[in-house]
Formats: structure tokens, C-alpha cells, sequence
């Protein structure tokens, strides 16, 4: 599946705005609080709308309601803009697919990063890449920058982020295998997370990887220089292997839990929309909380 | 070569290559399948995971086997096996080859050979001395008795070999053996041609002194068949075939040729099972008839199976031409009725007013006892002499009182009677005929008197003039060529009024030379003259050159000549009147040869020298593929969704060809024709309409595609403006078809039924008369909904849509074409009927380089041009409508203007 800015789009288009909601504003906020002539969370008034289904209660304009027959919602004027570092693993891991119709983990990766970064900044939000400079950017333009440099081949590729300067209190989204030594992921998020920085993971996973469906005589070939190894019985190592990437995929979340992030995990032949939703309602409650 | 049995091998030394097998067992063994090759970037957690320890790879039992399989194949198929049944029939000794070459073995002669090669390839190989003895008699005369000779020599000499246009001749091959001694030949081989001569025992007693005697034969269905002399009968010619032993079902074509070898009739004999002879009749037109030079057996190809037909055969017609005279009253003694049973024996009696007779001229016109030619018909009959016709004038009592000059010599008044109570004169009988005369080799008997004559006017060429002469030197037959023809006259009277010679057999010998005559052939050839070979029969049933050893034959004995070497079959004589000399085996007396005691029948082999090495390559090279198959089913680079692909692409049923798709059909416009099922016509009416698909392309707007055979029952009809539907007998397409038949007519089609005979009468529809296409049409218009039907009318469309045509047609001329009387407006005028007898097709037939495919009749390029002119106006009609008849009204619409 070819990576564009449109196909982000397409599927951005698809979920509501979501807004972050900015903690600790004045951290990271570089140009203060202003209106952003849109609804958001603030303290001044936007506008009255009709009560949807799923508003809260304490929402409820009661005065403007009893004026009428419908109860009217007030909504404020969103006054904060957040920056998201994303993080999308390129390294020769993620380019695989096991089937002929599956995305390569690469590509999936990139399209949910771009869905994500479609909806930020439509939100008004301000999206940076992890290693291109300690600034987010706004603003439509910059998605499709965004595109060209996830569309340009990484020189020298790596499946972890290295860990940049990053202002404080910013947000971090990591997309890739995560098929790395759990410690050096542990090591890696505890050290965001000393920069005050709050974030996510997310778990590419292509369903060969999930289930090893092999089996016979195979001879296995690592993809990062990892080495060879040849087994007879394939069948025999599924269990186990299953067993251990379970493992493995605990072992981070133990370790996010315990700093506040969130893990989840995504397989290539399932619906992206799915879990870039779950990603944004994640991000809002960080946000919320 | 080395051998087993059976079974050689042509390069043994490579089957030490076997030894190598258990080499590859051992490699094969060792070397298991290469192991899946598979990316998988979780390989760091594979790797953390205990590992256990790896049992090397063995290779599957049934892998091993399909690979050593493989090699066996290939190194046993390199080796060159010939599986050859004959090689395993011993024997030891010299050879002796005896090979029956006469007209009997010519029929399958490829195949006799071919049974025979296996069986010298295999005396080769073992060495044997081997002599080769032919039965038929050659030109050299008497043989020596065969000598030993190379294999080089007697492959060259087989290969030579051809069956002659005659009969063996065993006797005489039986005692060419006796001159050789008992050891000289060990076993006999003896390659019959499956027919008894009266003398195959004593071959085949000649033949035992020697040792064992194996007789090769062909086996059921090879008898050969000869052709009987054709009879003349109201139809064509009538032809009996036969063969020695009725030995299964055959089929057959008769087909008779003209001097250039066109065909002019062809007739198909189903020959049963059980049926030794079988008759056919040959439908020919008389005028067809006269043309035949050859009847031959296509299938047969010998010389036996081919007739060949000199000036004997060829039936006149002659016109007698008569105006109801004393006919009516003495129908027994009138003179129209003597010529009538005299000249139906060789030819075609038209009995018509001269008038009538001249119109179309024959190629004789008999005058009896008729003084004037009557002034209106001087001239056309003048003109029919000078173009070669023959004019045959008897006296009589009319004639002695005035004759006029259309004679070949001057007549004298009056007549002269001999013999009676007021005379001294005895009644006259006929001298022999001078050699010079027409009529030389003729016997007159001297009972034949001729009572009364005419006399003629002494002159200088008289005497060259006269044919015939009575006793005391008058002439009684007297003939003069006049341009191209002749005028012959016969100076007494064609009844017993003047003579009794119209009561004798001398009579219809003088008729069939006179009539002999017309053509300018057949004419007298002298009794012993003798008559040089002008072109000879091969063993094969070729007419070409004169064959080595032939000679002349006297031309009284042409008829008891025996065939052989020094009298081939063929044309004797000079071209202008040659003789035909055909191999005539007596029908009746053919007859198998019989089994005999001590002799061995062998049929060929089915399948001759085998060569199994292709075969065991091709083995090889499957399971080569099925290997790789194998090998990448175990390293995972097949799935099994391609091999399920592969079997769908396998398994693809191949659907039934239909005449032609219905979008290619709407494409653009087809001629169509009704498949009947008899392969002659259906060739007949797809070369039809090919020829007039090719004339409308070229004169006309209308390009049609290639023509189509429509199965009536299955087609869509409606995609076709015309469908050709030739009768054939026993054609029923049944009724649902021809309900599909008539919806097509109703909506607007146009069928054109042909019943391909020709009915001359003009007022009678196809399908009233009795003949079998007449029949045919009976039965097909009899399940459709016809509407009235009159002859073509003057002003039809049909004779001015494209062209101004007054008459339609086709191989024949003259039948009546007929079309719908009132046709419904809704189909805009257009009949969709069309019926006629004149056979079309075969007018339109061309092949690939436009020449015509069939002799018309009576013919010319003019007939040719007509009938394809009624097929472009045909297809216009059906294309057009009543468009043309409008234009009718353009004159008057023009007058009404005032312009």
C-alpha cells in the first residue's frame, strides 16, 4: 500500500477532530494563550450547540437551555496548542510482508503515523518528527512535508528513536515492531519519559510474526543481521515462540504502565482506522487526565 | 545391434550407464532437499528460544525412487530400445522374397511395402542371404532365376518397384524356381495380393521345397476392386464393381472424367459388408454423358479400378425429325419407328419436326422420306452441316418423286424397282463393303435385298461418294463431307417398304457408323490395320506415355487382346479415332486366395520397429517436471493455490465450435447454406457460396464474409438475409428446425431451395415431378407454411435488381424458378421463397483460383456469367426488397412531370 499524504488524509477524514488537551499549557506553549477561534478547552466562550449523545452532563448550559425546548452544550474557545513527536521505525525489519496481499509493516506504519499527525494538525495541534529538530510545526503544509520525508529512504535506519532533545512535556508517538531487547526499550522510554515527555507505543506486528504459521524444513533469515537459523520442524517452535513474544510484549507494557505510557498493538491485516482511534482516544485522556 | 527377444537396443554400451544408479542413490540419498529460505524479522526472539538438537535432513524414500526412475529413463531411452515383434521370428538361410506386382497390389501398394520393410530390416540384421522374385510377367520376357543379392541392391529394387496394369502371372513364377537348387533358399516370404490366379498352389508347392513359406497378406478390408465395362442406361452409366472377398464395408467414389480429367459425375458406393459387387449408375446428362473419356475409383488407384472410354461409348443424340405422317396410321411399318428401335441401342432418339429439332441441334438429323427440306428450315440446317452435324436423308416414295439438292450426290427422277412381276431384275443384295469405305469390317449378309432405290446421276466423284453398293454396282449409300459435316444418303427406305434391310442387324451397324461419325470420331478402322499405342495405364490407373514393351494391335483383335506387358492397357490406335484397351478382369471369377497347407499367413505388424527412445525420454522428461514440481513444493516457492490454478487452466472444458458467433455473424453479412450432411453437397454449396460471396465483393456494394453451414436445429438463422438450402435425399432436419425455418421466412429471410435436377418441362413446379430432390422438397414444403407460388413473373424484381436477367441459370439450364404469388407487404415485397432445380451451386463453385468447380450443361462461360448474375441479383432482392420495382414507375412519374 503506497504511502501518500491523501491515503493519511482519506483515513484521518474518517474520525472526528480530536484535541489534545494541553496539560500544563504554559510549558510548552511558545506563543501563550490565545483564542484559536475554535471549540477547544478554555475558559472563554465559543458558542452554545445543540446536546449531542455522549456530551457530559456538567457540559449542559442549564440558563441557555431553559430558554427553550433543547438543551444547549457551551463550548469554549480551545486555547492551547500541544506539540507530538512521532517516531516511525524504518529500519529493514519493517519492510516484510509474509503475504502478497498484506502492506509491508513499513508502509502500515507510515499510514497510521500520517493518519495521526492529519488529525493533529487539523486540530491545530503541532507535529514533529523525532531526530528532525526539537520543533513541532502546524499547519497543512507540513503534512505533506511530512509525507516526502517518510516517503524518502532513511540513510542510516534504526528501529528505536535516538533519543533527541526534546522540549518538555511534549507528547511522544512511537510506531514500529518494537522487536528489540526488552531492557533497551524499557531504557529508552524512561528516558523520554525524564523529560517530562508522555507517549506511545505502537506494536506493528504482521500476522506471521503474531501466529508463525511455518512449518517443515526452514531455514529462518534475520532481517537486521541477526543471523540464520535453520530448523527442521518449524511446526514445533510455534508454541513456544508464541509464548515468548507474549513475553516480550508484557514486559514493555509492565514497564510503560509503570511511567504512564500506553501500549498497543497493531496487526497489518487488520483496519488501521481501528487502532489510530484507539490511539486518539488514548492521547485524549493523557490529555484529559 | 544387441537384442533381447524382441527388444534391441541400437546403443547397447550406454546401458553400462545403469551401473551408475547406485552412485546416485547414494548422492541423491545424501542430499535432502534445500530448506525453505524464510525471511523473518522476529528472528531475535526465535533465537532467544531454546534450541533442540537438528537431526540431519533425510531425502523422502519415494523422492529417491522418482529420481533413480528418472535416471533409468533417460540413460535406457539413450540407449536407443526398438521393440520389433518381427525380429523375434527365427529362421535361417537364404531368403526368398516373392512379391506379387500385379494390378491387385496396386491398391494398397504403400502399405504392402511397408509390411514388408520391417522383414528385410530384420533378415538384415541377421544376416541372411536373401534373392527377390516378382510374379508379374514385364517386357523383357522370360526372368532368370533370382539370384542372391545385397541388401542395398534389393532396398533400391523394392523401392522401384511398381504393381503393373496386369495380371501375375505364378505359373510362370513357379518355374523360374525350379531352376534353383533345394538349398539355395532357406524360407520364403511371399507378399501376396490377395488374388487367386489359378496358379497359387503351384507357387506355393514351388515355394515349400524350399522350407517354410510365410504369406504376408494385408488382412480383411484390403481387397482391391476392378471396374466392369459401363453399360449406357437412361440415367448415365451404370457400373459394376467387385472384389474378390466381400472383407467389410467400403466406401468408394466413382467418378467419371472428360479428356481433360474434370469430373463430370461423381456417385458414391456404400459398399456392405458382406457385399462382393456392387452396381452404380453414374448420373450423367446425355450431353455429359458423351464427354466421358475415363471412369475411375479415386480410393483404388489401379489400374483394374479405372475404365477408360473411347468414340464406342459415346451415345449420339440423334434427332429424327418427323411430322406425324403415316405414323398414325401404320405405327408398326413406318419409317420413324425402324430408325427409332435401330438407333435407341447406341444413342439418344429425339423425336421432334425439324423445326424443333434445330433449335438444339443433335449431332445427327435423320431426314426419312422427305423430298424438300422445307424452305423456312434450309438455312438453319445448311448451317448445322457446315458446323459439323450429320445429316442422315433416306428415300422413299416421296423422295423418288422430287428430291432436292441437299444431297451428297444429284439424284435421278423417279426410283428403280428390281425384281417384281414387271421385271427381269432379281432383288439386289449388298456387296462387301469397300476398305476405303465407312463402313469396311462390316459383314452385309447376303439376305438383305433391297428391292426399290433411287438412282443417282452419274458423275466424276460418285464413285469416291459412294459407301455402300448393291451387287450390280449401284450405290445404295452415298455420303459428301459439306463444311464440317457430313450428308449421307441412304438410296432406299428406311421401313421394309423398299428393302429388307432395315429388318436386319446390318441395318443398326450402318446407323452406329453413320452416327459414329457425327463427331468425327470412331470412325472405320480397318480390320487388320494395326493400331499403335498412343498412351498407356501404369499399375496406378495413370494415363501417361506409352509404356516400355508395348506394341501395336491389330484393330480386329483389340477386343480378345489379353493385357500384358506387350499390350498395356490404354488408347490405341491414332488420336483421332483410338481404341481403348482396359484391364477387364472377369468380375465373376475373382476369388481370394485360398489357405493353403504348409503355408504360413502372416499379417503385417500394427505397429512395425517400434522405437521406444523418444518414448522413454518423454517418460523421463515428465517426471523431470513432476521433480521440480516436487522440489519446489518442498521449498515452499509453490503454493497451493498455484497448482490448483494450474489444474483449473488443465481442466478447462473445450467448448463445442459453432458455425460462427452470433456477434461475428452481425458483424457484417454472410451467405449462408443448409448443412445436409452429405459432405459432397455441403463442399458443393460452401464453394458456391464462396464464388458468388467473391462476385458480390467485386461488382457490387455488398461484401459479404465467409459463407456458413447453419445447422438448422441449433444456428440463429436470423443473423442471414439468404440461406441456400440444396435438397438432398433423406435430409430431414425435423420438425422444430423447420418451424425455426419458417419464423425465419415470415420475419423477412429468403430462402433459395435448390432440388439440383433439372426438370426441362416448364410448367411444372419442383415438387409435382417425381425426382428425388423433387421429393425431398415435397417433404420440406409440406412442414412449412407456403404460400402461393407461380413462376418468376417478367417483371419481377428478381430479374432487375442488380442485372436485366430473363432466365435463371445455374448448372442447368431452362427449370423453372419459382416465387411467392402475392408476397406480403410487410416483408416488403420480397418472396421468401425462392424454388428452382437449376443446381446453383455448382455453377457458382470456384476454388482457390477462381476456376470452376463443376462441368456445366449445357455450358459456355456465358451460362457461367447468368448464373452468377442471379445471384447477385438474388442477394440484392433479399438485401433491397421491392426498392427496384419502384423504379417501374419512373418513366411514368417522368411523363406526368412533363419532362
Amino acid at each position: 500500500m503506497p504511502v501518500s499524504a491523501l491515503s493519511g488524509e482519506a483515513l484521518g477524514a474518517s474520525l472526528p477532530p480530536l484535541l489534545v488537551e494541553a496539560q500544563r499549557v504554559a510549558a510548552t506553549v511558545e506563543q501563550g494563550v490565545h483564542g484559536r477561534r475554535r471549540v477547544g478547552m478554555g475558559d472563554s466562550f465559543w458558542q452554545f450547540r445543540p446536546y449531542r449523545a455522549g456530551d457530559e452532563i456538567r457540559d449542559i448550559d442549564w440558563r441557555q437551555s431553559a430558554r427553550g425546548d433543547r438543551s444547549f452544550v457551551r463550548e469554549r474557545e480551545w486555547e492551547a496548542a500541544q506539540t507530538v513527536f512521532l517516531w516511525i521505525d524504518r529500519s529493514p525489519s519493517m519492510d516484510f510482508a509474509s503475504a502478497k496481499g498484506l502492506p509491508t509493516k513499513a508502509d502500515r506504519a507510515a499510514l497510521l503515523g500520517l493518519a495521526l499527525a492529519s488529525l493533529l494538525l487539523r486540530g491545530g495541534e503541532r507535529v514533529g518528527l523525532i531526530g528532525r529538530g526539537p520543533t513541532g510545526h502546524a499547519g497543512r503544509p507540513w503534512l505533506l512535508n511530512l509525507a516526502e520525508i517518510l516517503s524518502r529512504p532513511e540513510p542510516s535506519p534504526t528501529s528505536l528513536p535516538p533519543l533527541a532533545d526534546l522540549p518538555r512535556d511534549c507528547r511522544v508517538v512511537i510506531i514500529g515492531d518494537l522487536l528489540r531487547p526488552e531492557a533497551e526499550i524499557e531504557t529508552l522510554i524512561e528516558s523520554f519519559a525524564a523529560r517530562g515527555a508522555k507517549g506511545h507505543l505502537v506494536q506493528v506486528l504482521d500476522p506471521a510474526e503474531a501466529d508463525f504459521p511455518y512449518a517443515g524444513r526452514n531455514r529462518f533469515i534475520g532481517t537486521e543481521g541477526e543471523g540464520q537459523l535453520l530448523v527442521g520442524r518449524a511446526e514445533t517452535l510455534a508454541e513456544a515462540y508464541r509464548r515468548r513474544l507474549a513475553a516480550h510484549y508484557d514486559a514493555i507494557e509492565n514497564t510503560a504502565r509503570r511511567i504512564g505510557w500506553g501500549v498497543m498493538r497493531h496487526q497489518v491485516d487488520r483496519p488501521p482506522a481501528a487502532t489510530l482511534l484507539a490511539l486518539f482516544l488514548a492521547l485524549a485522556d493523557l490529555g484529559r487526565r | 545391434m544387441l537384442g533381447l527377444g524382441a527388444l534391441g537396443f541400437s546403443a547397447p554400451w550406454l546401458l553400462l550407464g545403469l551401473s551408475a544408479l547406485p552412485v546416485i542413490w547414494w548422492l541423491v540419498r545424501l542430499t535432502p532437499p534445500a530448506p525453505r529460505q524464510t525471511r523473518f524479522p522476529a528472528l531475535a526472539l526465535l533465537l532467544d528460544l531454546p534450541q533442540r538438537q537438528e537431526t540431519p535432513e533425510r531425502t523422502p524414500w519415494w523422492l529417491i525412487l522418482l529420481r533413480l526412475l528418472l535416471a533409468g529413463l533417460v540413460i535406457i531411452g539413450l540407449a536407443g530400445p526398438v521393440l520389433d515383434p518381427s525380429r523375434a521370428t527365427g529362421g535361417s538361410g537364404p531368403l526368398l522374397i516373392v512379391i506379387d506386382d500385379g494390378w491387385a497390389a496396386a491398391s494398397h501398394w504403400r502399405e504392402r511395402i511397408a509390411a514388408l520393410e520391417p522383414r528385410i530390416l530384420a533378415a538384415e540384421s541377421a544376416g541372411r542371404p536373401i534373392r527377390l522374385l516378382t510374379t508379374a510377367p514385364d517386357a523383357a520376357g522370360p526372368r532368370p532365376a533370382p539370384a542372391l543379392t545385397t541388401y542395398a541392391e534389393l532396398k533400391g529394387a523394392v523401392a522401384a518397384l511398381a504393381p503393373k496394369p496386369w495380371p501375375v502371372d505364378r505359373a510362370a513364377a513357379a518355374k523360374v524356381l525350379e531352376a534353383l537348387p533345394d538349398d539355395a533358399v532357406g524360407e520364403s516370404l511371399w507378399l501376396d495380393d490377395g488374388l487367386e490366379d489359378g496358379h497359387g498352389e503351384a507357387l506355393a508347392a514351388a515355394l515349400r521345397r524350399f522350407g517354410p513359406v510365410t504369406r504376408l497378406s494385408l488382412g480383411p478390408g484390403h481387397a482391391a476392386f476392378a471396374l466392369d465395362a459401363p453399360r449406357l442406361v437412361a440415367e448415365g452409366l451404370a457400373v459394376d464393381i467387385a472384389r474378390a472377398e466381400a472383407d467389410g464395408p467400403r466406401r468408394l467414389t466413382l467418378v467419371a472424367r472428360n479428356e481433360s480429367g474434370q469430373v463430370l459425375g461423381r456417385e458414391i458406393a456404400e459398399i456392405g459388408p458382406d457385399e462382393a459387387g456392387h452396381g452404380v449408375t453414374i448420373d450423367l446428362p446425355p450431353e455429359l454423358r458423351n464427354k466421358v473419356v475415363r471412369i475411375d475409383i479415386p480410393e483404388e488407384a489401379s489400374a483394374a479400378a479405372t475404365r477408360l472410354m473411347d468414340g464406342r461409348w459415346r451415345r449420339r443424340i440423334v434427332g429424327l425429325a418427323f411430322d406425324g405422317g403415316d405414323e398414325a396410321l401404320r405405327p408398326l411399318v413406318s419409317e420413324a419407328y425402324f430408325l427409332e428401335r435401330a438407333l435407341s441401342p447406341f444413342a439418344d432418339v429425339r423425336r421432334a419436326p425439324l423445326a424443333r429439332l434445330l433449335e438444339a441441334p443433335p449431332s445427327v438429323i435423320v431426314l426419312p422420306d422427305i423430298g424438300h427440306v422445307p424452305a423456312a428450315q434450309r438455312p438453319a440446317l445448311e448451317a448445322f452441316i457446315e458446323k459439323g452435324g450429320v445429316l442422315l436423308r433416306f428415300a422413299g416414295a416421296r423422295f423418288a418423286a422430287s428430291a432436292d439438292d441437299l444431297l451428297p450426290v444429284r439424284i435421278r427422277a423417279g426410283d428403280r424397282a428390281l425384281g417384281g412381276a414387271l421385271s427381269w431384275t432379281e432383288p439386289a443384295s449388298i456387296a462387301p463393303f469397300a476398305a476405303d469405305s465407312p463402313f469396311a469390317g462390316l459383314v452385309p449378309s447376303p439376305d438383305v435385298k433391297v428391292f426399290r432405290q433411287v438412282l443417282a446421276e452419274p458423275s466424276l466423284e460418285l464413285d469416291a461418294r459412294t459407301w455402300a453398293r448393291l451387287t450390280d454396282g449401284t450405290p445404295l449409300i452415298t455420303g459428301a463431307r459439306r463444311g464440317a459435316g457430313l450428308l449421307v444418303l441412304v438410296h432406299t427406305s428406311a421401313n421394309s417398304d423398299w428393302s429388307s434391310l432395315a429388318l436386319s442387324g446390318l441395318f443398326v451397324d450402318l446407323l452406329r457408323r453413320i452416327t459414329g461419325l457425327a463427331e468425327g470420331e470412331g470412325g472405320a478402322i480397318e480390320g487388320n490395320r494395326a493400331l499403335p499405342p498412343l498412351a498407356s495405364l501404369d499399375g496406378f490407373g495413370h494415363l501417361g506415355g506409352v509404356s516400355q514393351g508395348a506394341g501395336p494391335i491389330a484393330a480386329d483383335r483389340i477386343a480378345e487382346t489379353p493385357p500384358g506387358p506387350r499390350s498395356p492397357p490404354g488408347f490405341y490406335g491414332d488420336p483421332a479415332a483410338r481404341q481403348a484397351l482396359n484391364l477387364s478382369p472377369d468380375l465373376d471369377a475373382l476369388a481370394p486366395l485360398p489357405d493353403m497347407a504348409g503355408v504360413t499367413v502372416a499379417l503385417p505388424e500394427v505397429a512395425p520397429a517400434l522405437a521406444l527412445g523418444p518414448w522413454l525420454i518423454l517418460a523421463a522428461l515428465a517426471l523431470l517436471a513432476l521433480d521440480i514440481l516436487v522440489a519446489l513444493r518442498l521449498t515452499g516457492r509453490l503454493v497451493p493455490t498455484a497448482l490448483g490454478a494450474l489444474a483449473l487452466i488443465l481442466a478447462q472444458p473445450i467448448e463445442r465450435a459453432r458455425a460462427i458467433e452470433p456477434a461475428e455473424a452481425a458483424a457484417e453479412i454472410h451467405l449462408a447454406y443448409v448443412v445436409t450432411g452429405d459432405a459432397a453437397t455441403d463442399d458443393m454449396s460452401l464453394a458456391g457460396l464462396r464464388g458468388l460471396s467473391a462476385a458480390l465483393a467485386q461488382r457490387t456494394s455488398v461484401e459479404p464474409g465467409a459463407p456458413v453451414g447453419l445447422d438448422l436445429a441449433s444456428d440463429e438463422l436470423a443473423l442471414f438475409p439468404v440461406i441456400y438450402w440444396p435438397m438432398v435425399a433423406g435430409f430431414d432436419p425435423g420438425p422444430e428446425a423447420m418451424a425455426r425455418l419458417d419464423g425465419f421466412i415470415k420475419a423477412g429471410g429468403v430462402v433459395l431451395f435448390d432440388t439440383r435436377d433439372i426438370a426441362q418441362g416448364t410448367g411444372v413446379l419442383p415438387g409435382g415431378a417425381g425426382s428425388a430432390g423433387d421429393e425431398t422438397l415435397r417433404l420440406v414444403l409440406s412442414r412449412l407454411d407456403v404460400p402461393p407460388l407461380v413462376p418468376v413473373p417478367a417483371d419481377h424484381v428478381l430479374t432487375k435488381s442488380f442485372y436485366l436477367l430473363q432466365n435463371f441459370p445455374g448448372r442447368y439450364e431452362g427449370g423453372q424458378v419459382w416465387v411467392e404469388a402475392n408476397a406480403s407487404p410487410a416483408n416488403d415485397g420480397v418472396s421468401g421463397y425462392v424454388v428452382g432445380p437449376n443446381d446453383w451451386a455448382a455453377a457458382w463453385a470456384a476454388d482457390d483460383q477462381g476456376r470452376p468447380l463443376a462441368a456445366l450443361e449445357p455450358g459456355g462461360s456465358r451460362q457461367r456469367e447468368m448464373a452468377l448474375r442471379f445471384g447477385i441479383n438474388l442477394v440484392l432482392y433479399a438485401l433491397t426488397g421491392n426498392y427496384k420495382a419502384d423504379q417501374v414507375h419512373v418513366p411514368a412519374l417522368l411523363e406526368r412531370l412533363g419532362q
